[in-house]
């Protein structure tokens, strides 16, 4: 049976997987992202960017590497690491 | 208790707050209070834990709890019938200077059984920048100021020596003054209604009733917590003042009915005044708490009870004293207030149940620019541009966020109309409108931003200066949710008139329509006079899931209505928009281009 983990992600067999194409991305209860698919742009090259912009922020992109689905981005510097969110299977 | 008296208690404790707050705005002459709203009324114990939590800005209702403890400790036997109290130190409780709260023991026969507590920014606190934020303060001694308690009203009379000692310390007495009068007839209007309450039903009585309403807030939390999934959720912001990066980190953990707030990881505290204090930080945590976990239970102790707080000592959520702090309130406490929203909504998210009450974060950065100098009536101003309130709402799981739709840790947020602001300081605007391309991108949208351009008019000097605090133009604050991005950012652009004398364009629309060099600027005192110009632009709300899966209509929508650029809808949403409609062809292929370009990336290990 299926569990949310958010509304791009489910719970399945023991794994985290696109909600969409339920391609399996890491165990249940482990950091997922790292097996996902990345891009990222910089925060300044985005329509509407500010003229202050900090030139170095990005928007990591991590998409489903079969589906290609978007399940998450975030504001990181190159340096810092994922934001990694757990939620119990 | 029978159900009915308990309701009816309920019911009437949340009307003192509301009429104590309407009494507020009536007596109090100043914009910040009754256009921005940027005040607080809330009931609490004799212990002074809350007991109810009104509106306005909601990191106050933890804070002014902590106040009353602190004056507690302080008065012990000094505390008599008809007394009022003075607290705005933020090393004790408060969360800057310029908030002051005033503090009122409520007896009932001779013993105390309850506090009235509310807040104003006052119109000045005597810091080294007019209207209390002091950007370029190096501690707290220039920062205004700063009781830990003293009694203003001794058993109903003002203590003229206190009194005039404090307007002795800020410019514009008259205001300040008004500002304390405000709050002092909130707080006695508050006492009378609280009495009268009493009066009627018996002490033990209602007495009984606030107990039960405490232990019935935390009941209901915690089985609400019960309900959410078990885990943790990161969130990440930074900060930037004068080229330095700052970063307030959080990882909320929610283990069966609790949940622990854990900053380990934020920067250090720092030289600029964007700190706050550790009872910032809970009060910080707690606004966007208040609403998105308990809009349907009484904000009170008991909401307070299931909650920890991790915020280790000498960092930006935890400063220690004496580092600067005024611009705590759009500094880090904002910080945390986003931080908190963001986690809070993934593990509503992560909920079948709840889901819909997720959100993205919302206008996540007020530009707070304080003006000061003499108008066009011969007087002093000092006050906030109230835009700074009018916020921008984040994408739900189910639809937009509302275009310049307010802010989830004041729920009463608004800002002033135009023609007020002209008539309050000697300035004219050239426009005010929603921002393009500021809502987070999205399956849902965030609401937009909004900027505006402002000219010196009919200035005695020739101009009027302001105070700046703007940290946050360099990163996005309004993070998205499930792939949504992020807001867009505030922007300060100082546009320098040539000085060729044929240099005003007196109806420029755009900031590109306005002429000379264009300057950023962020923090800092500046002048706004001769025919120089401020643009100011503020952030936008988080989107909600995959802008490649908006429908087109609603991208060309959006077009058509200006708050999102042909640019972007190609670029980001993968809709191309040609002459007021979709072109379908090539809406499908770059839909399919950008999906492609994604698995063509690396996976991220």
């Amino acid at each position: 049976m299926k569990q949310r983990i958010s509304p791009t992600l489910v719970h399945d067999g023991g794994k985290i997987c696109c909600a969409a194409c339920n391609h399996a991305l890491a165990p249940a209860g482990q950091p997922w992202k790292r097996h996902a698919a990345l891009s990222a742009v910089p925060v300044a090259d985005l329509p509407g960017a500010g003229s202050g912009v900090n030139r170095a922020v990005l928007v990591r992109r991590f998409a489903c590497p079969k589906c290609a689905a978007l399940l998450d981005s975030e504001i990181a510097l190159p340096e810092d690491p994922f934001l990694d969110d757990i939620v119990a299977a | 208790m029978d159900p009915i008296t308990f309701s009816i208690i309920r019911h009437r404790l949340f009307r003192v707050v509301e009429e104590a707050v309407i009494t507020l705005k009536h007596v109090s002459g100043s914009a910040i209070t009754n256009e921005g709203h940027d005040l607080m009324v809330s009931l609490y114990r004799a212990d002074g834990s809350l007991l109810m939590g009104g509106v306005g800005f909601l990191h106050h209702l933890t804070s002014a709890a902590e106040a009353c403890k602190a004056v507690i400790r302080r008065f012990e036997g000094q505390i008599n019938e008809g007394d009022i109290f003075l607290l705005n130190d933020p090393y004790t409780a408060a969360l800057h200077t310029s908030d002051i709260y005033l503090i009122a023991p409520i007896h009932h026969a001779g013993k105390l059984v309850a506090w009235s507590a509310c807040f104003v920014h006052v119109f000045d606190i005597g810091a080294m920048n007019p209207g209390g934020f002091a950007p370029d303060a190096m501690d707290i001694f220039s920062e205004g100021f700063s009781s830990p308690g003293l009694k203003l009203v001794d058993r109903g009379e003002v203590r003229q020596d206190v009194w005039d000692t404090l307007l002795n310390m800020v410019r514009g007495p008259e205001m300040v003054a008004l500002d304390l009068r405000s709050m002092i007839a909130c707080n006695n209007v508050a006492r009378e209604r609280m009495l009268a309450l009493i009066d009627k039903y018996g002490v033990d009585t209602v007495d009984v009733a606030c107990k039960t309403l405490i232990e019935q807030s935390e009941t209901r939390l915690r089985e609400r917590l019960r309900e959410l999934p078990n885990g943790s959720w990161q969130s990440r912001q930074y900060l930037d003042v004068k080229g330095e990066v700052y970063k307030v980190v959080l990882t909320m953990t929610k283990q069966d009915d609790e949940l622990v707030f854990d900053f380990t990881g934020s920067s250090p505290q720092s030289k600029y005044s964007l700190n706050c204090s550790k009872w910032a930080s809970l009060g910080g945590l707690f606004a966007p708490l208040f609403p998105l976990l308990c809009y349907d239970i009484t904000w009170n102790e008991g909401v307070i009870r299931p909650i920890r707080m991790i915020a280790p000592e000498g960092t930006i959520v935890n400063a220690a004293r004496p580092a600067p702090i005024s611009v705590a309130t759009v500094g880090a406490i904002q910080s945390v207030n986003n931080a908190a929203c963001s986690t809070i909504g993934k593990m509503l998210a992560a909920s079948d149940k709840y889901a819909d009450e997720a959100t993205a974060v919302w206008h996540a950065n007020h530009f707070a620019i304080f003006m000061f100098g003499n108008n066009q009536k011969g007087g002093l101003s000092i006050g906030i541009l109230t835009e700074t309130f009018a916020g921008a709402g984040g994408a739900r799981t189910f639809g937009d966020g509302v275009d310049i739709g307010g802010e989830i840790p004041n729920p009463i947020s608004r800002m002033a109309n135009v023609e007020t602001i002209e008539a309050t300081f000697p300035i004219r605007y050239l426009f005010r409108r929603r921002l393009k391309d500021s809502g987070g991108p999205g399956e849902y949208r965030g609401g937009t931003g909004a900027e505006l351009a402002i000219v010196a008019h009919d200035a005695p000097d020739g101009g009027i200066d302001y105070v700046l605090s703007g940290k946050g133009s360099g990163f996005p604050m309004s993070d998205g949710l499930a792939g949504g991005y992020p807001g867009g950012v505030n922007d300060y652009v100082w546009v320098h008139a040539p000085t060729d004398g044929h240099n005003a364009d007196r109806f420029a629309n755009s900031i590109e329509a306005i002429p000379g060099d264009k300057e950023p600027v962020s923090w800092g005192v500046f002048p706004l006079r001769g025919q120089d110009a401020l643009y100011v632009r503020w952030n936008g709300g988080g989107g909600i899931g995959d802008p490649l899966s908006r429908p087109a209509e609603s991208v060309l929508q959006d077009v058509i209505n200006g708050v999102v650029s042909a640019e972007a809808a190609a670029s980001v949403y993968g809709v191309v928009v040609e002459s007021g409609r979709i072109d379908e062809g090539r809406t499908k292929a770059a839909r399919l281009a950008q999906r492609n370009a994604r698995l063509a990336t690396e996976a991220a290990e």
